[in-house]
């Protein structure tokens, strides 16, 4: 039900989620922010079953944020990726596991940006592009035949947009919007919702 | 879309002998295909002579293996799929189809039938049961009433499963007991409702199987009744019927004290003398068609004046 | 103190949670383990399966749909307005037709009722103590986001074990109106408007229909009445009366307890 997607370019990530929160079949929300800012320029994207998402991303969240107190220097999003992961691996194999699917993006001064898919079973991959949901089924071959490493943010949105638009033409339930965001070397920006109002 | 379900229909029993060792009971418990009950000849096939009763959807065959060294609560029940859908109790559909086979694990739960009822007044309250302590088929005894005198102004009536319905009443007297020690004082009615309530909320995830019912005088020394569910969830009423029979109590009573649902009736308030007469009332009529109500009905009659007993011997069969 | 050893036990909390498998999924619901299912059975050898918990341990345990009620709140511009019915079902049995589906929680904060009467009456009450602790701690009112989380927080420890609550927080404090629906998956959400329980979408249907930002408070009470009646008209499962709240600056007012029958007279009569 639930979308998420991430585009990496040269020196940016582009991400979107949608913003729904949902219950049974109903939609409760329509301005929900799958997004957590670990920070300044890391963002973890998280969906899967309720209670679990805002649990275990509030909590990578604050052991990142407690990282930085503690050492005066803010993890890498490499390093975040693979602490989000170890944690979710250790989970695993725990009573109370957390059943979330992530993506993490960021922005390295050293490393340039990074994107990072991590599922439920606590696989982690770096990827120039990757999405979560059914709706990666729908959009990760648009990333195949469309992206280029090279492309610039223009470029990204319009890839975005592709992919959204085909979503809303194809995907059975009702995605009305989605938030989107960039980060590059000088942090995190917000972008206009999608899609954009006509 | 509701379907009528049949219930436990017997077709089918033998004993199979698989080796030397196995020995297999196969037990066609319930037999629930999915037919179509118009067609005659359909419901030939299934010989049930009355149209428009049966119709269902599950065939469950329970396999009982006896091997040495067997545990004789593991059986084995195996529920086959005739159709697309399966019902589950009170005919909620089940999700998915689960064809793979069901450990039925020994239960510490049984259900003891037996009836409790408490009504309030304006100075007073009657908490009444039956006597019956039943368990599927066999009456274990005729003379266990359900009521259980806690202090001078409350009693409880408690029905379900018996075991849980002494271990908790021993409870709630140690409670008590430890309250007088400690405040020098008895607890109200309304403050033993109010700890009864986290006391079954305690065992959350491995409930006592009571149903439990509080009458007795609250603080101003006017009738009260605390109706509780098996896990603590509690509200107080002018009266409530719990246990086996509470399905034929309640709408009696809402019509004969409640007045629901009538117009241009004279709200009177309930003297003493019609509560009795009404409880032992209903009570009869509930043990003519309850099986698990009957034997003898107790009343407890509390008043400031302290709680007075009476027995009424009801249908022993 | 001889006594005091026999209650250990009890003061114990909860017992260990491998023994979960003998919870039930609905509080109200457990009824059903015992007149319903022995009486109907005319056999006995499906009976000990059917007493026993085994039934609710299968595929049908998971699934989570709160039933029962209907529930909601909605946020306009004088505040919130919440409206329940007051039906309590064990299966197909009416239990109760004069359940508080609204829980008082202090002079400014409401909680709903949806799920497991039990459930829901016992982590509310644990959510007033634990907001009247903070309130002495902070020498100021608990917020209504934080109040929610407090309950999300304490419910989601006990994710998988059976608990069924769907609650909705409403409140005001110094951000104005608050709204959350929390649930037993350990969903917290804010909101403007929502509906919890099984004629939840019935609600849903006249509450969206019939919003408005302008609402006068007499308007948005009518709307929230109306949209109960609705739900317990269509939802068997709900009915019995509808309890009206308001919660403004100073905090809730109780505005109007009607029964269904004579809401259906007088909705009967402006339609004729």
């Amino acid at each position: 039900m639930e979308y998420l997607i991430g585009i990496q370019g040269p020196d940016f990530v582009l991400v979107a989620a949608d913003n729904i929160a949902a219950s049974s079949i109903i939609q409760m929300k329509h301005d929900y922010d799958k997004m957590f800012k670990l920070s300044e320029k890391i963002l973890l994207l998280c969906v899967g079953e309720a209670g679990d998402t805002v649990q275990f991303a509030e909590y990578i969240q604050k052991n990142v944020q407690l990282y930085k107190m503690r050492n005066g220097y803010e993890l890498s999003p490499a390093a975040a990726a693979n602490f989000t992961r170890k944690n979710l691996a250790d989970y695993l194999r725990s009573r109370t596991p957390y059943h979330v699917n992530l993506l993490l993006a960021g922005f390295d001064d050293a490393d340039g940006p990074g994107l990072y898919y991590i599922d439920h079973l606590s696989a982690l991959a770096k990827a120039p592009f990757a999405a979560h949901g059914y709706g990666a089924f729908l959009t990760l071959s648009i990333l195949d035949r469309y992206y280029k490493p090279d492309l610039n943010q223009e470029e990204a949105v319009e890839l975005l947009k592709k992919c959204v638009e085909e979503l809303n033409k194809r995907f059975i339930l009702n995605l009305p919007s989605f938030t989107v965001r960039l980060i590059d070397k000088e942090g995190i920006h917000d972008l206009d919702r999608l899609p954009l109002a006509k | 879309m509701h379907w009528p379900v049949c219930q436990g229909v017997i077709m089918y029993l033998a004993v199979v002998r698989l080796s030397c060792l196995w020995v297999a009971e196969i037990r066609l418990v319930e037999f629930r295909p999915a037919i179509n009950l118009e067609n005659k000849k359909e419901r030939k096939k299934l010989l049930l002579p009355v149209p428009g009763r049966h119709i269902a959807v599950r065939q469950r065959v329970c396999f009982r293996l006896y091997t040495p060294g067997f545990f004789p609560w593991s059986s084995l029940t195996l529920d086959r799929m005739l159709s697309a859908q399966m019902w589950g109790e009170q005919g909620r559909m089940k999700e998915y189809h689960y064809t793979g086979p069901v450990e039925h694990r020994f239960s510490p739960y049984s259900f003891n039938g037996g009836t409790v009822l408490a009504v309030a007044g304006e100075d007073f309250a009657i908490v009444a049961s039956d006597t019956r302590l039943s368990e599927g088929y066999s009456i274990h005894s005729r003379d266990s009433p359900k009521c259980y005198k806690l202090t001078d102004t409350t009693v409880i009536g408690c029905s379900g499963f018996h075991g849980d319905c002494l271990t908790l009443t021993k409870i709630i007297d140690a409670r008590l007991k430890m309250y007088k020690h400690s405040n020098n004082k008895t607890m109200t009615s309304r403050a033993i409702a109010a700890m009864l309530s986290t006391v079954l909320y305690g065992r959350r995830f491995f409930p006592y199987y009571v149903y439990n019912i509080i009458g007795g005088l609250d603080e101003e020394g006017r009738g009260a009744v605390y109706s509780f569910d098996p896990v603590g969830s509690y509200q107080r009423d002018t009266y409530k019927a719990g246990g086996s029979a509470s399905a034929m109590l309640q709408p009696l009573l809402d019509n004969q004290i409640g007045f629901k649902n009538m117009e241009n009736v004279q709200h009177l308030p309930l003297s003493q003398e019609k509560a009795v007469q009404l409880v032992k009332d209903v009570f009869i009529s509930a043990a003519e068609r309850d099986v698990y109500t009957g034997d003898a009905l107790k009343l407890c009659i509390i008043t400031k004046e302290g709680i007075k007993e009476e027995t009424v011997p009801l249908r022993k069969d | 103190m001889a006594l005091a050893s026999v209650l250990y036990g009890e003061r114990a909390g909860f017992p260990n949670p491998s023994e979960r498998s003998f919870g039930f999924g609905y509080g109200l619901n457990q009824a059903e383990l015992g007149f319903g299912s022995t009486a109907g059975d005319g056999l006995n050898f499906a009976v000990k399966a059917s007493l026993s918990t085994d039934n609710q341990d299968g595929p049908e345990k998971k699934i989570e749909f709160l039933h029962g009620t209907t529930t909601l709140a909605f946020k306009f511009q004088h505040g919130v307005i919440v409206a329940v019915d007051s039906r309590a079902t064990a299966g197909s049995y009416i239990a109760s037709q004069t359940v508080k589906k609204v829980i008082e929680i202090n002079p400014y904060l409401l909680g709903t009722m949806a799920g497991g009467a039990a459930d829901c009456s016992f982590w509310e009450r644990l959510l007033a103590r634990q907001c009247r602790v903070y309130e002495l701690r902070n020498k100021e009112r608990i917020s209504v986001a934080a109040a929610s989380k407090l309950l999300a927080n304490m419910v989601y420890q006990y994710k998988g074990m059976g608990l069924s609550m769907g609650t909705m927080v409403c409140g005001w404090d110094k951000k104005g109106p608050g709204l959350y629906y929390v649930d037993s998956e350990g969903q917290r959400v804010c909101g403007d408007q929502f509906a919890v329980g099984s004629g939840s979408m019935y609600a849903y249907g006249v509450l969206d229909s019939g919003l408005r930002p302008d609402l006068t408070v007499e308007e948005a009470c009518d709307l929230g009445r109306r949209a109960i009646y609705q739900a317990t008209y269509r939802d068997a499962y709900s009915g019995g009366t509808v309890n009206l709240y308001h919660v403004h600056s100073e905090g809730w007012s109780r505005v109007s307890q009607e029964d269904v029958l004579s809401l259906h007279h007088q909705y009967q009569e402006e339609s004729a």
